[in-house]
């Protein structure tokens, strides 16, 4: 078995990934087109860097994607060892160098928020295991000691149908009570630990949230929620959370954020995968085995004051049993 | 009136003289400042916004509307109301039931050039919280409240841009005056027509004894179906003998084809909606005056608001060259009529001449390769410590002559004041301003956004200014790079002139906002404290001309795919209300190019709204916002100037002559008083009428 670490990057100048396409209101393609575009640009970057300390550039290499260092077996690509690294039974996709100084000022100028998706692959036991890692490499990242929003965002909740009273009552039965409530003890753990200074939920109801908030120690501060006509908040549930306390803040990622085929696409050896898994049909060039995401973490840093995105990006876990 | 100071204004022979003295002494102010504040950190966002007010007068059983010229017993009226920050008034409950926040400090009111004018703004700077930018829209409502609360009860502060009766034949002031005085000189006008504060009609005198005849403004009549063609504006009198300029119109100054207006006050009385940005640092000011000033043309267009001068359809639909021409005070020698020492291509009123920004994607080949500036006066900034490209830019303007000098601040130079300084800096309006700091260096280094016309409403006034400071933000977290050639902006800043220009132009803009390649090892964009290293400076590659190409207004703001799907009903609403005229202007919106992506300021707006926590409310109050630019770029909704031509059209005593009448202008101005009634008391503007056609403005409100 064997633990894979995706990163984008700062994505926050990287072009086209950011930018929110016509009619893809809620969607994945942010995750998905900067892991991709982040990939292709480490084939290119450490190929190229592999290139010049070897020597072996062919004079005909212009560059462009797949010119050095060609691998038949892995399609044209650098070779994944060029690009991603190994450390401690974990592979990064692609390798990080980790920066010396995360973010350009001190940590207190900046708001940053995390926002954890616990996924439907996962085992709901590992929640806890999750929280701290996604928490980690988001502080390691960011060269901060601590964020100060943390939203957890469960698998199968959604504000979903036409109406928005229909959406908060169906969201009542929507998700597990009793798992994330055991997944928000280890969140509180974080809480305590002063790694996050406030915690947040996503998309959860009235219903729901009343439930929730009897059975917790540490509130959340916040219920993230996406409404198709933003302007309709179900009236339960702007009362109670008024009456709480807690800040309704829009949102527009979908809550299965990174499904398992999604996944094996960016990775399989097909065209726009990063080539790290084994063709299936050959069997060659790559890993075998079946590959399930676990979470996926989004984070951002914001400079208080001014209002400027400085650091934006996901890290997402995934896990490979061999078959 | 704190800001004027009063004294002695030298008459122009006088004040030519001095202006050498008040150039050097504005360099060496300008130096102390930069030696203070060049590293200057951290300042934090924060930005003001001004609006600017006509004020009328109209009662219901009045046949006519007027400019009140009391600007001076209104801001008396203002200042001497200690109620307004002390207790009760501070707290009034508006017409819509909304009350006054308590912790917001009282707007502040100015005076302005015209005297039946006045600008107000917040009494404290915005900051960058969301919710901030929510109080807008209600501190706008309250400073036209307080307004209209110091005036008579006839008057009204109306925010269109141009009172459409100013200058025409007979009366349209209140008090009236004769026109031809000595300091305008106008046929049109009188000399009260400008704030009789010193300075105000010195300016106008001065740049006319400078220029050595009467400024000159001549802008397109519009042709209608029955408009006499060609057209010679029937109300130039050429048979004027009082002062040496009335042979002005004797000797060509009013050609056919063009309605004729010949004072300052047909530019300067324009009311507009003025944007400015304290930046963190210098280097980040440099960027942001950069980065907007391509996209001053796009939004001159989009709030496009003044289709009539004097009574008259004009056939442009901004204010912008006229106020251009009526502060020209460029001699028959720097018109290049003359040889001279040097030629200048612009008036102290354009479009920008230079970017400023050291940014590694500045390619020279953007620079006006014509630029004039003072080479001697560049050379003490760089002796100063300036670099190359800020040296080149003050240079720039201070090839300008002081017009308005006060004889007592001869005396000696003042290093801890920067009035030398402001008084070349605040006499070049270009549609960007960089702004250093204060002598005492108390605020940061800003950016003046200043193209946008002034709407109806204050909906709209507040939707594009908060549209304008979120577009600054984006251009921050994303680095976006809106380079042109500074030659394109000036032909965009042309564009933007004509006629439906969101609809039937397009204007140069940047393809690719972005890096070519992604510099994957860049940490951040530059919202640090330091000037940023960009660790893989992208080399730039390829002919200019390729970077840019024609764009719709459209495609800009709302991006190709959204452009693509509302082309077919904006070009059939436009051809539904065209007018006859100049058919080569129509159809220009009908291609697109062979389907080139652009991703529109609006979703890399919403993009950047995605990525930062925003609560529902806010967001969806944004939203309005958002929508009103989105649908007046695509021509699902109308711009001001197309609703005004729209309401002169239907009126029924329009007679297809480009003639706006006593009685349509009055029933204009009653239908905007009527509109911010509505919108003062929150309600909607429903059964209105249809002919008003405001829902075609407002959209569904």
């Amino acid at each position: 078995m064997a633990k894979l670490i995706l990163s984008t990057g700062n994505i926050v100048s990287g072009g086209p990934s950011i930018i929110r396409k016509p009619g893809a209101y809620r969607s994945n393609l942010e995750l998905t087109n900067s892991l991709r575009s982040n990939f292709l640009a480490a084939q290119q970057d450490f190929a190229a860097a592999e290139l010049r300390s070897n020597g072996t550039a062919t004079p005909t290499s212009n560059g462009d994607a797949g010119g050095p260092d060609l691998d038949a077996e892995t399609g044209g690509r650098p070779s994944a060892s060029v690009w991603t690294a190994e450390e401690n039974g974990v592979l990064y996709v692609p390798r990080i160098d980790w920066p010396e100084e995360g973010l350009q000022e001190e940590p207190a100028q900046y708001n940053i928020t995390v926002k954890l998706f616990f996924l439907p692959t996962a085992p709901v036991s590992k929640r806890p295991q999750y929280a701290g890692e996604a928490l980690d490499l988001v502080l390691k990242e960011l060269g901060a000691p601590a964020v100060d929003l943390f939203i957890v965002s469960f698998p199968g909740m959604s504000f979903e149908g036409d109406c928005e009273w229909e959406a908060d009552k169906q969201n009542s039965a929507q998700g597990n009570d009793e798992e994330e409530i055991a997944a928000w003890s280890a969140v509180e753990e974080l809480h305590r630990r002063g790694l996050a200074k406030k915690l947040g939920l996503a998309e959860f109801g009235s219903e729901k949230l009343g439930r929730f908030l009897q059975k917790v120690q540490v509130r959340p501060t916040v219920d993230q929620i996406n409404l198709k006509n933003c302007c309709n908040v179900p009236p339960p549930l702007a009362k109670l959370t008024k009456e709480q306390g807690i800040e309704l803040l829009v949102h527009s990622d979908c809550t299965d954020i990174l499904p398992k085929g999604t996944l094996r696409d960016l990775l399989g050896p097909g065209l726009g995968g990063a080539g790290i898994l084994a063709d299936p049909e050959t069997g060659r060039g790559g890993l075998h085995g079946d590959l399930s995401p676990q979470w996926v973490v989004k984070y951002t840093a914001v400079v208080r004051d001014r209002g400027v995105i400085e650091n934006k990006g996901y890290f997402a876990g995934a896990e490979l049993v061999e078959g | 009136m704190g800001l004027l100071a009063l004294g002695t204004a030298l008459d122009w022979p006088e004040a030519k003289e001095q202006a050498h003295l008040v150039r050097s002494w504005g360099i060496k102010q300008l130096l102390a400042i930069w030696s203070k504040a060049k590293g200057k950190e951290r300042d934090a966002m924060l930005w003001g916004d001004e609006v600017e007010y006509l004020v009328v007068t109209y009662s219901k059983d009045d046949p006519k509307v007027l400019l009140s010229l009391r600007q001076a017993d209104i801001l008396d009226a203002l200042e001497n109301d200690k109620a307004l920050c002390g207790t009760e008034k501070c707290t009034p409950v508006l017409p819509d039931g909304s009350s006054y926040q308590a912790h917001q400090a009282p707007p502040v009111f100015h005076p302005e050039f015209g005297r039946f004018m006045l600008e107000a703004t917040p009494g404290k700077p915005w900051g960058i919280e969301f919710r901030e930018l929510l109080e807008v829209e209600p501190n706008m409502k309250l400073r036209r409240y307080i307004a209209k609360d110091h005036m008579l009860p006839n008057e009204y502060p109306i925010t269109l841009t141009t009172f459409p009766q100013l200058g025409s034949p007979g009366v349209f002031t209140d008090p009236f005056y004769p026109v031809s005085g000595s300091r305008l000189r106008s046929q049109f006008v009188p000399d009260e027509i400008a704030n009789p504060h010193i300075r105000f009609p010195t300016l106008a005198a001065n740049i006319r004894s400078r220029r050595g005849r009467k400024v000159q403004v001549n802008v397109p009549v519009f042709r209608d179906e029955k408009t006499p063609w060609p057209w010679r504006d029937p109300t130039v009198n050429y048979d004027l003998h009082q002062w040496p300029e009335d042979d002005d119109v004797r000797n060509g100054a009013a050609p056919d084809n063009f309605i004729h207006m010949d004072a300052m006050a047909f530019g300067m009385g324009s009311c507009c909606l003025q944007i400015t940005f304290q930046a963190k640092n210098l280097t980040e000011g440099r960027q942001m005056y950069d980065q907007l000033s391509p996209l001053g043309p796009i939004l001159l267009a989009l709030t496009a608001a003044t289709p009539i001068y004097k009574g008259f359809l004009a056939d442009t639909d901004v204010r912008w060259n006229q106020i251009s021409k009526a502060v020209d005070d460029r001699t028959p020698e720097e018109l290049g009529e003359k040889n001279d020492r040097w030629r200048i291509p612009k008036s102290r009123y354009a479009s920008n001449s230079t970017y400023i920004s050291e940014d590694s994607r500045l390619r020279p080949e953007y620079l006006d390769q014509d630029l004039v500036i003072d080479e001697e006066i560049k050379q003490q900034l760089l002796d100063g410590g300036m670099d190359d490209r800020l040296a080149t830019h003050f240079a720039h303007l201070f090839i300008r002559d002081p017009i308005v000098i006060f004889a007592e601040d001869l005396q000696e130079l003042d290093l801890n004041k920067t009035d030398h300084f402001e008084n070349i800096q605040s006499t070049n309006w270009q549609h960007m301003r960089f702004k250093p700091p204060p002598a005492d260096n108390s605020i940061g280094w800003r950016v003046e956004f200043r193209p946008m016309e002034i709407q109806m409403t204050d909906f709209e006034n507040a939707a594009f200014t908060v549209f304008i400071v979120l577009v600054t933000r984006v251009i921050l977290s994303f680095n976006l790079n809106f380079y042109i050639p500074i030659a394109k902006v000036d032909e965009n800043m042309e564009t933007a002139h004509a006629r439906d220009a969101v609809l039937t132009r397009r204007f140069h803009f940047r393809r690719n906002l972005f890096p070519a390649t992604r510099a994957r090892s860049s940490r951040g964009s530059n919202s640090g404290a330091s000037t940023p290293v960009t660790s893989r400076p992208p080399t730039p590659t390829g002919p200019v001309d390729d970077e840019h190409r024609p764009m719709t207004v459209n495609e800009i703001i709302n991006g190709t795919a959204y452009a693509r799907s509302t082309s077919a009903a904006a070009s059939a609403s436009a051809s539904a209300t065209t007018t006859p005229g100049h058919p080569a202007e129509r159809g220009q919106d009908h291609d697109d190019d062979g389907g080139e992506y652009f991703p529109g300021l609006i979703p890399l707006v919403e993009s950047y709204l995605d990525a930062i926590n925003i609560d529902v409310a806010t967001r969806c109050r944004l939203a309005t916002y958002l929508d009103l630019i989105r649908r007046r770029a695509s021509g699902e909704l109308w711009t001001a100037a197309r609703w005004i031509r729209h309401f002169v059209a239907t009126h029924p005593e329009y007679r297809q002559d480009s003639v706006v009448s006593e009685r349509v202008s009055r029933d204009l101005v009653e239908a905007v008083i009527q509109v911010g009634e509505r919108e003062a008391a929150g309600e909607g503007f429903a059964g209105m009428g249809e002919r008003l056609a405001l829902g075609s403005l407002l959209g569904g409100r």
